[in-house]
């Protein structure tokens, strides 16, 4: 290990023993203190996030898929700079962004999926972690640095594909996790279908979190699930658009997870509202670009791909 | 080819600092005024933002529009956490009615009613302090960080050099993009697209963005091939990169870093200490329960 690696190491080491210390040191000080809805969290989360993506870095380091060169330099920064602007534009302050029975549409997630899959997990990583903190800065609400690293974490994995020598069969391994994952939130869901869908923005009442969530919102990941698998097969000659809408989905999947768990302790929700009422109504709507646009934009790519020779 | 961010030399007190110390004390008051709900914590926080502003030399003409969408955009929200009260329900359990104005007409059966309550009230002045501290200190960045400098102060954060290049790119790309996506409705719009009109079930809907979202990221990435050759040209990244500005820190600048680390360490001692939620003056409950 050389010795720019064991300075990361201990950095990070140090930032989680920091939180770890404080939230004891917290507790002694102030009996009282809830530690479930401390703003403190989010910082913890974003560490803990940030370790996850070292650790999966470090088991594959071997691997090309993690080079950065001139060209993954300047695609990072066009990812982020285009997930912001993206993000600010369909917030639902510009443009009434279309949503469908409490389901708000995020168009600009299928960049950080994209640029991922494209371009390698650095990049995917880049693009959703810094796009989306430029994004909320622009958009001026205040940040949640936890779900900006879930939003990474979206497009590292998607870009976890490099990794796999045979994309083919890589889709298998994705298809199995991806429906495990699927399947467990949607037994949540059944298990408690009363729940509030936090997500869901009401703007006559100009609140998060008011209505219950709906039918087709709890099902939005099965039906999401679906209509990736129905991509999978209907193109399944065109190995790039199979692997990229699936690898989309796994890191769909697994990015607004991190970020939707994280706020049981950040937000003090309860494991099912944090399921049912964040990751459900967020990762569902997701899916569908995944299924949607990131076919059009791979498809788009290859073809200017091929215009200009690069 | 690039739009740039309106920032021009101005003499003020940000611009005397280096753009690392700023930097800091930008995070570490947006990470400061993020623990608190508590008004008499977030008073100070909105006290150095209106320092930061008056100072700051940007002139109303300049920023009118960006202040004017900040102003709505906060107004709207906590008028209407305000009227429904439903937003701050997590932050306090029982409400004191100052008074309950009720509408002299009735909706099919239903009069409105308006509960004004000393929680509603603290909740929403609370809301727009924090989020007009951070977003305002949050506008005065484009203005006053200098585009040279960008690249040079995140690799003077520490961040690697080519982490760095992305980080002023990126910043350097935004403006630029923003202005291309309205080209490109523009021109959709001449051919007869209309975003306002999004017609059709859910996946219809969806399918009808692609004519914004696509042309624009693969005008994008096509487009960035000039900026690769030119990068390479230059042997990017063959060894440790030079930067062409420099950066100073004068005593000033630590003065500013050591104030930054303080207000973060002691916004962290009290939100602890159990100051973080919201605040209701006890003079405004004896008041109420008038």
């Amino acid at each position: 290990m050389d010795r720019r690696l064991i300075s990361v190491i201990v950095a990070l080491v140090a930032v989680l023993i920091i939180f770890v210390l404080v939230s004891l040191i917290g507790g002694a000080l102030n009996e009282n203190l809830k530690l479930e809805a401390v703003g403190l969290l989010r910082f913890a989360f974003t560490g803990i996030g940030l370790v996850i993506v070292f650790i999966i870095y470090w088991l594959t380091r071997t691997s090309g898929a993690w080079d950065v060169g001139t060209r993954e330099v300047v695609y990072m920064a066009i990812g982020a700079a285009l997930y912001a602007v993206f993000s600010y534009l369909f917030n639902g302050t510009v443009f009434a962004v279309p949503s469908v029975s409490q389901v708000a549409l995020r168009p600009a997630i299928a960049i950080p999926m994209f640029f991922g899959y494209t371009f390698g997990p650095t990049v995917g990583f880049f693009t959703g972690a810094v796009g989306n903190m430029f994004g909320d800065a622009l958009t001026g609400f205040s940040l949640s640095p936890q779900w900006s690293v879930g939003n990474g974490l979206v497009g590292m994995i998607a870009g976890m594909v490099a990794l796999f020598a045979d994309k083919k069969k890589s889709m298998n391994t994705v298809l199995i996790i991806s429906a495990v994952l699927a399947a467990i939130a949607t037994i949540i869901y059944a298990l408690n279908p009363a729940l509030e869908n936090m997500m869901f923005f009401d703007v006559d009442a100009g609140i998060f979190g008011d209505a219950q969530i709906t039918l087709f919102a709890g099902l939005s990941v099965v039906i999401g699930f679906l209509l990736v698998l129905i991509v999978r097969f209907a193109f399944g000659k065109n190995v790039d658009v199979a692997a990229a809408v699936m690898w989309s989905m796994l890191g769909n999947l697994i990015g607004i997870g991190f970020a939707a768990i994280s706020d049981i302790w950040v937000n003090g929700f309860s494991p099912a509202v944090a399921i049912v009422g964040e990751f459900l109504p967020a990762a569902g709507p997701n899916l569908i670009f995944a299924a949607i646009l990131v076919p059009i934009l791979v498809a788009a790519y290859a073809a200017a791909q091929q215009q200009t020779g690069r | 080819m690039l739009v740039t961010w309106r920032y021009r030399k101005r003499k003020s007190l940000i611009q005397g600092f280096d753009p690392r110390a700023w930097v800091i004390f930008y995070v570490c008051f947006l990470a400061s005024s993020l623990l608190f709900w508590d008004l008499r914590f977030l008073t100070p926080l909105l006290i150095i933002a209106l320092m930061a502003i008056f100072t700051s030399g940007i002139t109303w003409r300049e920023t009118y529009r960006t202040w004017l969408f900040i102003g709505g955009f906060i107004t709207f929200f906590t008028v209407l956490t305000f009227l429904t009260g439903r937003g701050g329900m997590e932050h306090y359990a029982e409400e004191h009615t100052i008074t309950s104005l009720s509408a002299p007409f009735e909706i099919l059966g239903w009069r409105p009613t308006l509960d004004v309550t000393v929680e509603r009230i603290v909740y929403a002045v609370s809301q727009l302090v924090r989020v007009f501290s951070v977003s305002s200190m949050t506008v005065l960045i484009p203005y006053t960080l200098n585009p040279e400098h960008y690249g040079i102060t995140f690799r003077g954060l520490g961040l690697p050099d080519k982490i760095a290049y992305a980080m002023e790119l990126t910043m350097r790309f935004i403006p630029t993009f923003a202005r291309d996506f309205q080209l490109t409705m523009d021109a959709q719009r001449a051919r007869g697209y209309e975003i306002e009109k999004l017609r059709g079930g859910l996946i219809a809907q969806v399918r009808k963005l692609a004519p914004l979202i696509v042309p624009v990221t693969i005008h994008a990435i096509a487009g960035s091939e000039d900026i690769i050759d030119a990068m390479d040209l230059r042997a990017f990244g063959v060894g440790p990169r030079m930067w062409l500005e420099q950066l100073h820190y004068r005593r000033r600048d630590y003065v500013l870093t050591g104030a930054a680390v303080l207000l973060f360490a002691a916004s962290l001692a009290f939100s602890l200490l159990g100051y973080e939620r919201l605040w209701i003056p006890d003079w405004a409950l004896a008041w109420a329960g008038k």
